[in-house]
């Protein structure tokens, strides 16, 4: 699994098996389960990847219920393991918006267009964390060769990308630099498998360490940060362009932006812990740009 | 009763400490044997319960981890084995590792134990050795290994640590239980057995007490007091007792009255020989009065006459002043002497006069010897076996009175001419164990005979004479009799 997951093309019969095969259980029993891709009339259908603790069911719940309130639109929320089937559903326009990663937003910018960007503590920005066992010695991201090393999704900016450019950067061998990895597809578990020692170390996203901090704080306390990145534009809320200006997309721009305004979408912003959406400037991501274009073109 | 230590010492103590003590023994026993048995099914139960469980978890676990193995995906591994650990069971498992088919560790729930592509060190890998659950009891572990398998070739192993401090200690509690309920039922049975068993006892031990009393000499019938009130056979026990102190006691009275009878009849016996011997002299008595009153002026017939009278009355004196001294014997307490013998020839001579028989009187032995023995008894003695002789002679015969003696003893022997003594009386003579008086005065005299000799401490002997007739000795041992200062000589040979 130390190799680059395969991008798209993604078949569509391989969607329809994915969309049934990995329908998150989890939802099952909170009426947040997918109901069906073909029901598009006044419901908005929203993927969401691991930018975020999108397995904590609270959370999901107030997201739903603040969206269906601000928007007027019944609201599918729609989960899935990787990053790369959200994303494929969202390019096929089988979600009518997703919260995806810069790195899947730039790979396919020609094809989305933004909705709004979080803004953590204010700024539509936050970082990539390399942390390793809070016991471990070892001072830089040199010390970590021969680790096994945990990754989030292959197709995360913070838990994967920023990482292997940084090897690249510092001349190293992505692929040999570590005698494992292990991609757990969400930041929450690269916490989990440095914490518990399974992985020597991990890379993830900082948001989400930051959070989880506050949440489970004996969990992230077996943990600390050996490097912080460079500041990345937030994984955005994206759409296809060919819906980028319906009714429905409109709807939940203004939602997200309006969010902090109302109590619910307040509600909703403290379990995210982020202050508010703004709206996206392409720009923003140009950083990932680089990045994805460094390792690509390694 | 053994020669095993405890049972002699138990042997010793009182019937209500014996039972309960035995009742505790075998309650201790029954003790070990139940909880030996309940414990071995119960850690039996507990280790096939503990495969049970161990074998549903690795399957499962095997089955979900199968892909991941395949992949080497150690992160999916990890995540499932963390989702899959019980947390609420009995036994939990407290560790799991899961190898490659290297032996390389690929995820294990305890990281930091089991580093990720580390080998498992061989002293782990030797607590899975065989198919089933290894059990350690001092770790409180049970370990199991399960291979894991894809498409028939081995892809990996699965290693599971069981903790199996609850099933344990439910072992430990099981046994304290069976300790503490065997504990309270002994105490218990031992308490009701103590109780129970000096109940049913107390009636043998008052029975006890009262014989040990009537062997004592004080024989007393058990008080209605003691008497149980709900043992009937222990009643009818203490009641069959009491039955034979009354029995005894009328025995007794009956026996004084057949003493006294038996003395009644002797004297009447005596009454009618001395009435014989005075009524004898008392007819030359008269015609010697005749005589004087009719010649008494003549000086020769008066002086005839008076002679007469005076034998004739001195023969009287002398039998009156015999009867005195015999029926006076304890009184005066003396030892036997010549005398004795004399005066027992003239008290019987009426009787065997009466039957013509006559009394044979023949004295060897040394007069010191004879001299020690008390004069009453023996007298008695003497005159129940001369009587008895006589009784069983005919007319006209010879009874011998010998008196002997050796080194040891002084020997009385009577002889008589009969056709040989009767079982019963020799029975009544010389049977090991006294007997009780006989019925009637059949043999009353022998009897009495036999009570003398046994407070004399001698031996009698009976033997049958040939063609006819027998003989009874008195074996009289002179050793522990004193030689008392009065002693009388007694002469030699005498013919009555």
């Amino acid at each position: 699994m130390n190799s680059k997951a395969p991008m798209l093309p993604i078949s569509r019969r391989s969607l329809m098996l994915g969309s049934f095969a990995l329908a998150a259980p989890a939802l099952a029993d909170t009426g947040l389960a997918d109901t069906g891709l073909a029901d598009t009339g006044r419901r908005i259908r929203f993927g969401l990847t691991p930018v975020f603790l999108n397995d904590d069911l609270e959370l999901l719940q107030a997201i739903k219920a603040y969206l269906e309130s601000a928007t007027g639109f019944g609201i599918e929320l729609v989960t899935r393991r990787t990053y790369q089937e959200v994303t494929a559903l969202l390019v096929s326009g089988q979600l009518d918006a997703a919260w995806i990663c810069g790195f899947p937003y730039v790979q396919y910018q020609s094809q989305l267009a933004l909705i709004a960007v979080p803004e953590w503590n204010g700024k539509p920005l936050y970082q990539s964390y390399v942390i390793v066992h809070a016991e471990r010695q070892a001072e830089a991201v040199a010390d970590l060769r021969g680790d096994i090393h945990a990754y989030s999704d292959p197709d995360s900016n913070s838990g994967y990308l920023v990482t292997r450019a940084l090897l690249l950067e510092e001349g190293g061998d992505p692929e040999g630099f570590f005698r494992k990895t292990l991609f757990t597809y969400a930041h929450r578990n690269v916490i989990r498998a440095v914490a518990s020692g399974l992985a020597q170390s991990g890379s993830v996203d900082g948001y989400v360490w930051e959070v989880m901090q506050e949440i489970d704080p004996e969990l992230v306390a077996k943990t600390r940060i050996l490097r912080k990145s460079e500041w990345f534009g937030f994984p955005p809320v994206a759409t296809s362009k060919a819906l980028a200006e319906s009714e429905r997309i409109r709807a939940l721009q203004q939602a997200l932006l309006s969010s902090p305004q109302s109590v619910e979408g307040q509600a909703m912003l403290g379990l995210l812990r982020l202050t508010g959406f703004g709206r996206a400037d392409p720009g923003l991501f140009d950083l990932v740009a680089k990045k994805v274009e460094a390792v690509q073109g390694a | 009763m053994s020669r095993w230590p405890l049972f002699r010492w138990m042997g010793r103590l009182p019937s209500t400490l014996r039972i309960p003590l035995l009742v505790i023994l075998l309650m201790v026993v029954v003790s070990i044997v139940i909880s030996e048995r309940v414990l071995d099914r119960l850690s039996r139960t507990q280790e096939s319960y503990l495969q049970g469980l161990a074998s549903s978890y690795l399957d499962a676990l095997a089955s979900s981890i199968s892909p991941s193995v395949l992949r080497k995906d150690s992160w999916e591994i990890f995540d499932t084995l963390e989702r899959m650990t019980p947390k609420d069971a009995p036994v939990v498992p407290s560790e799991t590792v899961v190898t490659d088919a290297a032996g390389l560790v690929l995820a294990s729930d305890k990281p930091l134990l089991h580093p990720t592509l580390q080998p498992l060190p061989a002293s782990y890998l030797a607590r899975f050795q065989g198919p089933g659950v290894n059990l350690d009891t001092e770790a409180k572990r049970g370990y199991q290994a399960r291979t894991i398998s894809h498409q028939g070739q081995t892809i990996g192993t699965v290693y599971v640590v069981f903790d199996a401090t609850s099933l344990l200690a439910e072992r430990r509690q099981v046994l304290w239980a069976l300790v503490g309920t065997n504990a309270i039922l002994t105490a218990l049975l031992a308490i009701i057995g103590f109780l129970v068993v000096r109940r049913m006892v107390r009636p043998m031990q008052v029975l006890q007490s009262h014989m040990e009393q009537a062997a004592a000499g004080d024989l007393r019938p058990v008080a209605a007091a003691d008497f149980p009130r709900f043992n009937r056979d222990a009643q009818r026990m203490l009641s069959s007792f009491n039955s034979l102190v009354q029995a005894e006691e009328e025995r007794k009275r009956l026996l004084r009255q057949l003493a006294q009878e038996e003395r009644l009849a002797s004297l009447g016996r005596l009454a009618s020989g001395m009435a014989h011997e005075i009524n004898n002299p008392l007819g030359g008595l008269l015609t010697a009065t005749d005589t004087l009153e009719k010649h008494g002026a003549r000086p020769e017939v008066r002086q005839q006459s008076l002679q007469l009278l005076r034998r004739g009355l001195l023969g009287i004196r002398d039998l009156v002043q015999t009867a005195l001294a015999l029926y006076r014997p304890e009184r005066s307490g003396r030892r036997l002497a010549r005398k004795d013998i004399e005066d027992l020839a003239l008290l019987l001579n009426p009787e065997l006069h009466r039957k013509a028989q006559r009394l044979s009187i023949e004295v060897t032995a040394n007069p010191d010897d004879v001299s020690v023995l008390p004069a009453g008894p023996l007298r008695q003695a003497m005159m129940n076996l001369v009587l008895n002789a006589s009784a069983a002679s005919p007319s006209g015969s010879v009874i011998r009175l010998s008196i002997g003696s050796t080194r040891e003893h002084l020997c009385v022997r009577v002889d008589d001419q009969g056709s040989g003594l009767p079982e019963a009386m020799r029975d009544l003579l010389t049977s090991k164990e006294p007997k009780g008086p006989p019925e009637g005065f059949s043999g009353l005299g022998l009897w009495v005979v036999r009570q003398i000799a046994q407070g004399l401490e001698a031996k009698i002997v009976v033997e049958e004479g040939r063609p006819k007739g027998s003989g009874i000795a008195l074996l009289i041992p002179l050793a522990s009799v004193e030689t008392p200062d009065d002693a009388i000589p007694i002469a030699a040979n005498r013919t009555a």
